[in-house]
């Protein structure tokens, strides 16, 4: 059947990176077309990846755009499919079906200063958007990111967040003293009060675990951030990607239609259902 | 009329070319004496049929040869497992490790299937999960199916069941929508209409068959139909205000309590006309080399582990969170998605509920105490 | 005849004085002559109380659902719950009991007793009426009562009364049991009709037993075959309490704490898809964890979205049970479940 959406695509995997160790491991992945190209996709965007046998999952494609020979994921090992996802070997060959979901605008924030606040593995799926707007540097005013893990070993993309400091303003944070760490010590919500972003003209960009981002936006809006200025990502559990399992709605949403991507203006009005 | 004027702008315009079409269409209009029935299903060559038959105590859709009756109640389960079966095959995968897996897809077949006796709320469910399946993004397994399903109506003269409540939701006992036939009955005969193409290809396949109407038999089905609606059914009260209502209602504490019975089983949704939910999973047949079967099959909203992520954390934890989810779906957010309600007042998940949750008592306790 | 003020004025009272925390039992339902579970917690609720033929649910459910939210939010229970218990529904109390699901000071048994008229079969109610709705049902000695009226669909009033002998209506598993009477019980209403039985114990299974392993399988296959897996079967019987079981890929008790290996490592014992050999594995299954913990209340087969007689394979076990052991589930308070004990006069001729 032509166009079959749940058909995947086969890539090969490329790249493997240990990016966290332990209990909550992360590994990135880096997957290249079996045949042809791969689908193109917007900042934001997810894809279903397969292992067969295993099952999908819905992971953020956390490349920018602008690499057109492979995508990028980082997964953390937690359940059925991540776990055989850690156990993959490049050479391995997966499925892949997307892009899912809708995007961050980051066409309307150019000539702003831009704040991208993440934490854990919720680097991620913000990574495409600092990556392309450091590719475009230029297009953009102060670009500034904090970033913060558990622990100094939690931290992932560590090697790459160090080579954006020549054009970006990185604060690193852990949530507890270290041996050894001169960084900011604390949860990363009081880290961006730390640093006392200012509003005018800027767009905040966070992602993370719940809590944290509850708490972020709260401490943006209490420095002045309007709720159109700030913007996060969501997660549900999903299955098909293409609003008709039925399981990943939030209110009236699909999140993997009218989703991840959401302003805060606009998730305030959906139930608190995710 | 407000089924028009309240939906969404693409709604609008699929509505008005559907009345329009509608308006070219020729008027086919027959009868057929009860005792033809089968002679119909026989000349239906290359189709095949499937009609409600009463086995193990209930109604069925099943494939029949002839011994048609259309004298039942309503199925037990909706017809809609012809264009959305409970269980599919996307494909056959089969990989040996570190090389591509070969993927083979399982396309549908393409025998056209009729399916006789459908109720009007059941002929309505259809048209609202080709909503679903086509929205955002074609499905190419349900669109594969549906094209070549036929839907054959029957009027309803009395309600089937004591829990319908059609009127309430936009439909009614002799609604033609979704269906490609209506047939009513007559006593000794059929009124036979044709509502689409594919229904006038039906009905002309039997021809000699059919005869044409009288004036007392269009008197007759006029009356019938008017006696049909004016048949008393239970109701949900208001449900133009009830998407509003319940919107507001999402923190009440009601729908725990109302939920309080639910077992968490899969019967409401799994009988119902318009519930789609599904769930993908691989199934492993041998494993080196690695060969198995990507497969659909329908799941349920109210199942425990529905919306459970895998860190643990599960945004619907309890039966008033899932029980508010299905109510809602139907009576909120699917309205606000495409401007009409999406149950269409079958009753089966009121009748078949092992514990007696009942879904009009749910929406109107839930308006009523929303203020 | 149980008098249901008795039943209120014990509710109320026990409520009242804040000897229990709630009452479980049956109320009337918005579907017609239907009652339905009801949990209530104040005084005033009391008069919601019904007891009808309708009362067939097995509420003994519930205290596990209240157990399992108690076990969730990680409290213990600050009072006994009451429950509104048939005969039936104690023996299921007692082997929850005896399986240290509850303690017995955790639970008040409001029994009562359906005096040998057990409860109302619909299936074998529905020819009776022919299409017509009933708005009341009522026990009469060896009677049950319906009102019919069509009241309830407002403009066509119809009343009348229809008197049919209980033995014609009733659920079969009622036409079989042998202690119609909630022995277990902290009070009681009703008469103790212990061994007015109608039918032999397992007198289906035996009429079914007879025929041929040829005629049986096909009937089996018949129904395996159309087992939908909507899991009404497990959700409503009160011995299926595993949060992880054993036969469902799918529900796996995931808290934050469990490990991506257990959840990894997790075995897909069946599949998800409702075709004859998962399906297979999931109803014999179900029949063999029951085995020897089975009270034959039938609500397995009630629920059932297509009929399937799923007591057939449920008695099986526990005529095993009963022969080879001699053990009869929630019979008695005292002593250890089937499964989990063992006896030197267990017998042992299979050993060779």
């Amino acid at each position: 059947m032509p166009d079959n959406i749940y058909l995947p695509e086969l890539a090969r995997i490329a790249y493997i990176k240990d990016e966290v160790y332990g209990e909550r491991a992360i590994k990135t992945f880096r997957v290249e077309p079996v045949e042809g190209e791969l689908f193109k996709h917007e900042c934001g965007q997810c894809a279903m990846l397969s292992i067969f046998g295993r099952g999908e999952s819905m992971i953020s494609i956390a490349s920018s755009p602008l690499i057109r020979e492979y995508k990028q994921f980082s997964i953390m090992r937690v359940g059925r499919v991540s776990s055989a996802f850690h156990d993959l070997a490049v050479g391995d060959v997966i499925g892949l079906r997307g892009p899912y979901g809708n995007s961050f605008p980051i066409d309307d924030w150019r000539g702003k200063n831009l704040y991208f606040i993440g934490g854990g593995c919720g680097l991620a799926p913000i990574w495409p958007v600092i990556t392309t707007a450091v590719a475009q540097r230029a297009s953009f005013k102060n670009i500034t990111v904090f970033y913060g893990g558990r622990t100094s070993r939690d931290i992932m993309y560590r090697a790459e967040l160090e080579k954006l400091r020549d054009s970006v303003d990185v604060h690193l944070s852990i949530d507890k003293a270290e041996e050894g760490w001169d960084g900011y010590c604390g949860f990363v919500p009081a880290a961006v009060m730390d640093k006392d972003p200012v509003p005018d003209n800027a767009i905040a960009i966070t992602c993370g675990p719940p809590i944290m981002i509850k708490f972020v936006i709260q401490n943006l809006n209490k420095l002045g951030f309007k709720d159109e200025q700030i913007y996060t990502t969501i997660e549900n559990k999903m299955k098909c990607g293409l609003g008709k399992c039925g399981r990943c709605n939030v209110g009236k949403d699909y999140v993997c239609v009218k989703g991840p991507v959401y302003s805060w203006a606009e998730l305030k009005h959906l139930p608190e259902e995710y | 009329m407000f089924l028009y004027f309240s939906a969404s702008p693409r709604i609008r315009v699929n509505i008005f070319w559907f009345r329009l079409a509608r308006l070219r269409f020729k008027i086919m209009e027959k009868i057929l004496n009860k005792k033809h029935i089968d002679d119909w299903i026989a000349a239906l060559d290359g189709w095949d049929i499937q009609a409600p038959v009463l086995e193990d105590d209930i109604w069925s859709y099943q494939p029949v040869g002839g011994a048609v009756r259309l004298d039942h109640p309503n199925t037990k389960q909706s017809p809609k497992g012809l264009a959305f079966p409970q269980r599919e095959i996307f494909f056959k995968f089969e990989q040996i490790k570190g090389e591509a897996p070969r993927l083979t897809e399982v396309v549908p077949d393409e025998r056209r299937h009729a399916v006789f006796g459908v109720r009007p709320c059941d002929g309505r469910g259809v048209p609202r999960m080709d909503l679903v399946f086509n929205d955002h993004v074609e499905d190419n397994y349900y669109l594969a199916r549906r094209k070549n399903v036929a839907y054959v109506g029957l009027a309803c003269n009395k309600p089937p069941s004591a829990n319908c409540f059609c009127l309430s939701v936009g439909g009614s006992p002799v609604s033609t929508e979704g269906l490609d036939v209506q047939m009513t009955d007559l006593g000794d005969r059929y009124f036979v209409k044709a509502i689409t193409e594919a229904g006038k290809g039906l009905m002309t396949a039997a021809g000699k068959l059919f005869a044409e109407p009288s004036a007392a038999d269009q008197k007759q089905v006029k009356q019938v139909h008017a006696e049909a609606v004016a048949q008393p059914q239970r109701a949900v009260r208001n449900v133009e205000e009830v998407p509003a209502k319940l919107k507001a209602s999402f923190k009440s504490p009601l729908w725990q309590e109302l939920a309080q019975p639910c077992i968490g089983c899969g019967i409401c949704t799994f009988l119902c006309p318009t519930c789609h939910c599904f769930d993908i999973n691989d199934e492993v047949q041998s494993k080196a080399p690695l060969k198995g079967i990507r497969v659909r099959t329908w799941d349920n909203c109210q199942f425990p582990d529905f919306t459970m992520h895998s860190s643990g954390h599960n945004p619907r934890e309890n039966t008033g969170a899932r029980l508010r989810q299905r109510v809602g779906h139907k009576f909120q957010y699917f309205p606000e998605n495409f401007g009409m309600p999406q149950c269409t007042g079958c009753g089966r998940c009121i009748s078949e509920c092992p514990v007696g949750i009942d879904i009009i008592n749910v929406v109107n306790k839930v308006v009523e105490n929303a203020g | 005849m149980i008098k249901i003020q008795d039943i209120r004025d014990t509710a109320r009272d026990l409520l009242t004085k804040g000897e229990v925390r709630a009452v479980i039992g049956y109320r009337r339902g918005s579907r017609g002559m239907l009652a339905e579970p009801t949990f209530i917690t104040s005084p005033e609720q009391a008069d919601e109380l019904v007891w009808d033929p309708t009362c067939f649910h097995n509420l003994s459910l519930y205290l596990v659902h209240d157990r399992k939210f108690l076990a969730h939010i990680r409290k213990n229970p600050e009072a006994p719950v009451a429950i509104v218990a048939k005969g039936c529904d104690a023996r299921s109390i007692v082997v929850l009991m005896q399986e240290h699901y509850f303690k017995r000071e955790d639970v008040y048994i409001i029994g009562v007793s359906c005096e040998g008229t057990g409860v109302l079969d619909e299936r074998k109610l529905a020819p009776h009426l022919k299409g017509v709705q009933a708005s009341n049902a009522a026990f009469d000695g060896n009677d049950f009562v319906f009102t019919t009226s069509e009241k309830l669909l407002a403009g066509h009033p119809a009343e009348g009364e229809k008197r049919l002998p209980a033995r014609e209506v009733m659920a079969d598993r009622c036409l079989e049991c042998r202690i119609p009477y909630p022995r277990e019980h902290n009070v009681v209403f009703g008469e103790d009709k212990t061994g007015r039985q109608l039918a032999e114990p397992f007198a289906a299974l035996t009429r079914f037993e007879a025929q041929g392993a040829g005629t049986r399988w096909d009937f089996w296959s018949h129904h395996f075959d159309r087992c939908i897996r909507c899991f009404a079967c497990r959700s409503v019987c009160p011995m299926c309490y595993c949060d992880e079981c054993v036969v469902d890929s799918i529900t796996f008790p995931v808290t934050t704490e469990t490990t991506a290996e257990d959840k990894a490592n997790r075995i897909r014992w069946i599949e998800r898809s409702a075709v004859r050999s998962e399906n297979i594995t999931y109803l014999m299954t179900r029949a063999m964890h029951l085995a020897g913990r089975c009270t034959d209340c039938g609500e397995c087969e009630r629920a059932c979205s297509v009929n399937i007689p799923l007591r057939l394979l449920n008695n099986k076990m526990e005529r095993e049970a009963r022969e080879q052991f001699g053990f009869e589930p929630g019979a008695s308070i005292g002593g250890p479940s089937l499964v989990a004990s063992f006896l030197d006069s267990d017998p042992g001729d299979f050993i060779r």
